[in-house]
């Protein structure tokens, strides 16, 4: 918000170019993808090669094929449950947080429930009352995951809205007559951006989580191609005990890289996000030519000599 | 402008027995008990138009709380407040048209000032909500900047408040209030977050507005000293009770309640350099509120009445009220020599 | 307090030199307990970098109190927390050195340099010798841990040989002397009134009989009464145990009152250092005058103060000339062009950085700043 600029931190470089990789994995894998995933005129069980570069299912399927087609299913849901789970979460919890009293208890039991009910099973639940075509509908399957997704984020948000809404510039609107949707969504929640910029990262990724486990467990219509049913039919065909491990290490692959750039970034996001973060401190190359220890401590301010002195002893570093 | 001026001398708002209660639990042993805090007590004032009036307290005397109450953020547990005479109602929501006669400007500029919006924001909503065309809120905007003395050259309206110094955003704040054309402006601790050398500045833009433009201005501050500089009339607040109260500076030039005495002579005056060792400050630790006095028992001067019954207020000269005991028929005396009684000297009542 | 504390000025000639005598007065040699020289502080580095103390120099006697009066901004915080190496990141000593003249058991004074000091000598060195006393008690004190506790760990550690009931007698002998009952030591930090818990941090200052105290506007977050009631205090524990003390605040008047020597400092460099009535009285730089006018008198009549015009400067981005410029009344071309450095205007030891006392600059120094009497306009008393 107030000026992004690029990231320094190689960690969030690295996270943000996996992301990156898999976004455009996303939007361009079905046309890149050099076979139909679903069609079975392949030989059964090849071993990678050229032609099939991650080889065959036991239906002869191009398993490289699904996984690029599965990418974008998985990230679809992934994103938009991510997104409705944390613009519920918000509203609840800047709500709750601001208005206190009665909506605060009313809306804190609502989000205790969905905290108490365990995600998993529940999903299965209301999947199982799906009508079959929604079920590989992504937006559909996206927004029941967000269901049970949303609850951590507002008691996250909701105890961060409490600490600001005593603070002088809300009173200060409410002196000039804002009303109190203003006040919660234009004054209050901006200051919230990097709790919910790491909220999203969260609940994306437990989004894709919920998403490969329904769908390992057959729960999503097994006609559309993502990572949870590649794995469904890998281990449907016992592919882990026959040793064909091209079959399923690859989208575990996939969603373990995509768990860990969404992990990396959330390290950067209070120094992308805080520009006083930004300019304080020193970088780590700084610190190597001023002689500086890595890491600041307590109570011993470094001591350097930036221009050449005239007094030998200050000309280098006497730090110990 | 001519409309302005048949204004002045007109109680803009006024404020009849005020007051605030918090209840808080205290820890027993047993069972919590309820405890009840008089925050503020009975406060009366009213605010004329081209004047200024300055309420000084310590932390805790109630003046935040008042100053809110004023501004209808926090409500009263008791008492009346009436706008230009008429009586407001104790409770609504959201008055917009109260809000556009009645501004308060907070403590601390720093907290009060959005961080994550630029400054054409903070200044260009009240004039939005208070009904100012779309197209015109940014001319409006810097024309109010220019009203507290910020330079239009200066691009304030597109800077983020971390890039202004502590006194002009304060300058921000109060220009925030002016947007909505208010005809009173309650000022809580306006200049006590703020470097020496800025806070003249600040305190003469609000003699300013008081004087130029005929706005009622309601200055809260802990510093006598400045409320002996702006204000036409002063209030002295101790837990929550007005114990003086004066017009000009006959307050601080002649105080009769022990605590206003207190007050002044805490404060560093290096014009007095024997003064350091002349000021005995023996205070005895502040007890539970009792019936009496609530400064009984921090008072230099108590006597036996003072822990029993509560005094009223006094009028010991024209418009100069003290809630002391001391100056029940003690008038004379307290005039003629208000700084020289010490604690341990005879008390003639 | 006055017959305890000379208030007469001190020369501070040794500037630079690594004399630890000081000029002779009253036919006593007064001993320096501290000389800052040149000392500079940035906060980071490379083209952020910040220099918020730049080439400071500072001598303070045994036993005497040395006022600091600075804006926020001013660099008076920074510079004493990067004299006792407690600054933090991103904040680096960038030259300069602090030398605290150590008096151990025996008397011996030894010369410590504070500034290439390692950290087992500082650890000997802080608290012992020199202590600090914050702005906000509240955070200074540990909320989960009893007052008792505060003393408890600094005495266990500096003085290990001490028995359990020793350190509790002491403890409470540390609170009596600051106006506390010794059973405030049960007591946990919020159930202490802000006045109480900065008197908890004046004892833990004073627990190991330091011979320096640096207070960074101890007094600042209470109110008046209960200000004066600390400053009274802490007069007369100086006259009981005669450490010298660093007092840093805003309040100019509060120093006069306090002080025995008050350096000026204005984004990061002293702009003035004289002894505490003479500053007050005939002040030199037009900054020390601007903030002087800047406080509203309790007596006399009401007539409009200016203050001073403009804010303090982005010390990221500091003027080419005299810092003070763009807001001074008396600015001349040079002040734009040249920064002034701290010299010595007259025999009273007093020390101006303006370029309106050079003779080179061949300006007349505004009849405002100098003043030799008493000022006129300050009456005695309320009635």
């Amino acid at each position: 918000m107030r000026g992004l600029a690029l990231p320094r931190s190689p960690k969030v470089i690295l996270g943000l170019g996996i992301l990156g990789f898999f976004i455009v994995m996303t939007v361009i894998g079905p046309w890149l993808a050099p076979y139909d995933p679903s069609s079975t005129a392949f030989p059964a069980l090849l071993t990678p090669s050229s032609h099939h570069l991650l080889g065959t299912t036991s239906l002869g399927q191009d398993i490289f094929s699904q996984l690029l087609v599965g990418a974008r299913a998985t990230m679809v849901v992934a994103l938009v449950a991510g997104l409705v789970a944390t613009v519920l979460s918000m509203v609840v919890g800047v709500t709750a947080g601001y208005l206190g009293g009665v909506s605060d208890d009313g809306l804190t039991l609502l989000s205790n429930v969905f905290l108490a009910i365990p995600g998993v099973p529940l999903l299965i639940v209301i999947d199982s009352y799906l009508p079959v075509n929604s079920r590989s509908n992504e937006f559909v399957i996206g927004l029941i995951i967000s269901l049970t997704g949303w609850a951590w984020g507002a008691r996250v948000l909701r105890a961060q809205t409490l600490s600001l809404r005593n603070r002088d510039f809300v009173e200060a609107a409410r002196i000039i007559g804002e009303s109190r949707r203003r006040i919660m969504f234009s004054e209050i929640a901006p200051n919230l951006l990097p709790v919910l910029a790491s909220s999203l990262l969260f609940t994306v990724l437990y989004s894709i989580g919920a998403y490969v486990t329904l769908a390992y467990i057959g729960l999503t219509s097994t006609a559309t191609w993502n990572w949870g049913t590649m794995l469904y039919w890998a281990q449907a065909n016992n592919a882990p005990l026959s040793n064909e491990w091209y079959w399923f290490i690859p989208p575990g692959i996939c969603i373990a890289l995509v768990g860990t750039g969404l992990a990396l970034v959330n390290f950067g996001i209070d120094e992308f996000i805080n520009p006083r973060l930004r300019a304080a401190g020193l970088t780590a190359r700084q610190r190597r030519q001023l002689h500086l220890p890595r890491r600041a401590r307590l109570g011993l301010t470094p001591v350097v000599s930036l221009a050449p002195a005239p007094n030998r002893r200050s000309t280098h570093a006497v730090v110990k | 402008m001519s409309e302005t001026r048949v204004e002045r001398d007109v109680v803009q708002l006024s404020a009849k027995h005020l007051s605030r209660d918090f209840t808080s639990r205290v820890p027993g042993r047993f069972v919590s008990a309820r405890q009840v805090t008089h925050a503020v007590d009975d406060v009366s004032l009213d605010l004329v138009a081209g004047r200024v009036v300055a309420v000084v307290g310590e932390s805790g005397s109630g003046k935040s709380v008042l100053a809110r109450m004023l501004a209808r953020i926090v409500r009263p547990t008791s008492g009346a407040l009436a706008l230009r005479g008429t009586p407001i109602p104790a409770r609504a929501k959201r008055d917009l048209a109260y809000a556009s006669m009645v501004q308060l400007v907070l403590q601390d500029p720093f907290a009060s000032v959005n961080p994550v919006h630029r400054i054409r924001h903070s200044l260009e909503r009240p004039l939005l909500i208070h009904g100012a065309e779309r197209t015109q809120v940014g001319e409006l905007a810097s024309a109010v900047l220019k009203r507290v003395s910020l330079d239009s050259s200066d691009r304030f309206l597109d800077r983020y408040p971390h890039e202004l110094s502590g006194g002009q955003l304060q300058r921000v704040s109060i220009a925030r209030a002016l947007c909505v054309k208010p005809k009173v402006l309650l000022a809580d601790e306006p200049i006590s977050m703020l470097d020496v050398s800025v806070r003249l500045g600040i305190l003469n833009l609000l003699k300013g507005l008081c004087d130029d433009e005929n706005l009622a201005v309601l200055y809260i501050t802990h510093d006598i000293a400045s409320a002996r500089y702006l204000a036409d009339e002063t209030i002295v607040m101790y837990a929550g009770q007005v114990v003086e109260q004066s017009h000009g500076t006959a307050l601080v030039d002649a105080p009769t309640h022990p605590y206003t005495q207190l007050l002044i002579a805490s404060v560093p005056d290096p014009s007095d350099p024997t003064a350091v060792s002349a000021r005995d400050a023996s205070l005895r630790i502040p007890a539970s509120a009792s019936a009496g006095c609530r400064f009984a028992p921090r008072c230099p001067d108590a006597m036996a009445r003072c822990a029993s019954e509560s005094p009223p207020a006094f009028e010991v000269r024209p418009g100069h009220f003290s809630r002391c005991w001391l100056n029940e028929n003690d008038r004379v005396a307290t005039l003629v020599a208000p700084l020289t009684r010490r604690k341990g000297e005879p008390t003639t009542t | 307090m006055s017959a305890t504390i000379p208030r007469e000025v001190q020369s501070t000639a040794a500037e630079g030199g690594r004399a630890s005598t000081g000029p002779v007065r009253d036919g006593a040699i007064r001993e320096s307990v501290l000389e800052i020289n040149h000392f500079s502080v940035d906060y980071g580095a490379g083209e952020n970098m910040v220099r918020a103390v730049s080439d400071v120099t500072l001598r303070l006697e045994r036993s005497r109190v040395l006022g600091i009066a600075g804006e926020s901004g001013s660099g008076k915080s920074t510079l004493v927390y990067a004299m006792t190496r407690l600054l933090r990141s991103p904040g680096l000593i960038s030259g300069g050195e602090v030398i605290l003249h150590v008096t151990d058991e025996g008397g011996a004074v030894t010369p410590v340099n504070l500034v290439t000091a390692t950290e087992s000598e500082l650890r000997r060195v802080r608290w012992s010798h020199v202590s600090i006393v914050l702005q906000s008690a509240l955070s200074a004190l540990n909320p989960v841990l009893r007052i008792g506790r505060e003393f408890d760990e600094v005495l266990k550690t500096h003085r290990p040989n001490l028995t359990k009931a020793q350190r509790r007698a002491r403890a409470e002998e540390l609170l009596r002397m600051v106006g506390l009952s010794g059973d405030r030591l049960e007591r946990f930090p919020h159930e202490l009134s802000g006045g109480q818990r900065q008197r908890v941090m004046i004892a833990v200052a004073l627990a190991l009989d330091p011979e320096l105290v640096v207070m960074d506007e101890p007094t600042t977050a209470l109110d008046v009464v209960t200000q004066r009631e600390i400053i009274g205090e802490l007069s007369t524990l100086r006259a009981q145990f005669g450490f010298a003390m660093i007092f840093i605040t805003h309040d100019l008047s509060l120093l006069v009152e306090l002080a025995d020597e008050i350096a000026v400092m204005y984004a990061g460099s002293i702009v003035e250092r004289a002894g505490a009535r003479e500053l007050y009285e005939s002040p030199r730089h037009p900054y020390t005058l601007g903030l002087l006018n800047s406080f509203p008198p309790l007596h006399g009549e009401r007539r409009e103060l200016t203050g001073i015009p403009g804010t303090p400067p982005d010390l990221a981005d500091p003027p080419t000339g005299c810092s003070f410029a763009p807001r001074c009344a008396f600015a001349m071309e040079r002040c734009v062009l040249e920064k002034p450095t701290l010299v010595e205007v007259d025999d009273t030891g007093r020390s101006v950085a303006c370029w309106l006392f050079d003779d080179a600059s061949g300006s007349r120094v505004p009849v405002e700043l100098s003043r030799v009497a008493p000022r006129a306009e300050a009456p005695k008393g309320g009635s």
